[in-house]
């Protein structure tokens, strides 16, 4: 299968190229976005009242997750669950981490486009660990 | 609001990646991958033979839908599968993209791990599926 035999010179060895996943990595990391990221994650972990919001949203909604599924749910779990979500929204840490996400997320965005181009796969999509 | 990347930092990351798409281009899972698609882009048979599958998949399973699925079409089907499994540009061409795949979650892994967050979840798109 001589169309096989690929030349050892234009191979990069694979330790070559998980180092540069590691620099590429390392690089991101500097980014304000991503410093910035991680300072909003770090802030919304400490701010008590934030997570006591959170906690709240997150068990009304687990609790009603059968019937929100069925689209049973009444209209008074429903605005309770509006106004626990809405209680979440409305703290500045969350908000901040929102926006911080966000912004991240743009970037990790545009510089997986680029490798996809290249490689010629959809990088997020093949490599994401959700519904795709 | 989007934060603007600043200068060095635009200028660290885009070497990063330009290093590292250099890397991947290089990199064996994917050249062999490229090669194999190449041979499939010039093989005029081979995808043909790719799209009656296509077409044939997607109308069993409108029939199917419509619970109106014939036997003949289940056979038309398997045959047209069993032909593409025979079809040794398409079966190289399926199995380097497979081995492409694993070694870019492999790479996305590795970047994950450093960042401590999953980056390929934070560059998904909404909707992509």
């Amino acid at each position: 299968m001589p169309d096989f035999i690929l030349n050892e010179l234009e191979i990069a060895p694979r330790e070559v190229v998980l180092q540069a996943a590691r620099d590429f990595a390392a690089a991101l990391a500097e980014t304000p976005q991503f410093t910035t990221f991680e300072d909003t994650a770090e802030h919304l972990h400490r701010d008590e009242a934030a997570r006591r919001a959170l906690d709240a949203y997150q068990s009304k909604q687990q609790s009603l997750q059968a019937v929100l599924m069925l689209n049973a749910a009444s209209d008074a779990n429903r605005a309770e669950l509006q106004r626990l979500h809405a209680a979440v929204v409305s703290q500045p840490s969350v908000a901040a981490y929102a926006q911080a996400q966000a912004d991240l997320m743009i970037v990790c965005r545009s510089m997986a486009d680029m490798l996809s181009q290249a490689v010629g796969l959809n990088f997020a999509a093949v490599c994401g660990s959700g519904c795709c | 609001m989007n934060t603007p990347l600043e200068p060095t930092l635009t200028s660290h990351l885009s070497l990063a990646t330009e290093a590292l798409i250099e890397n991947l281009l290089a990199a064996e899972p994917i050249v062999l991958y490229h090669r194999a698609q190449i041979r499939f882009q010039a093989d005029a048979p081979a995808r043909a033979l790719i799209d009656r599958l296509s077409a044939a998949q997607a109308d069993v399973r409108q029939m199917q839908s419509r619970r109106e699925v014939a036997q003949a079409d289940i056979d038309q089907l398997r045959a047209l599968q069993g032909e593409a499994q025979a079809n040794r540009v398409i079966v190289d061409y399926m199995q380097t993209q497979q081995a492409a795949i694993g070694f870019l979650r492999e790479i996305n892994r590795e970047i994950s791990e450093l960042l401590g967050v999953d980056f390929a979840s934070l560059a998904k798109r909404p909707g992509c599926c």
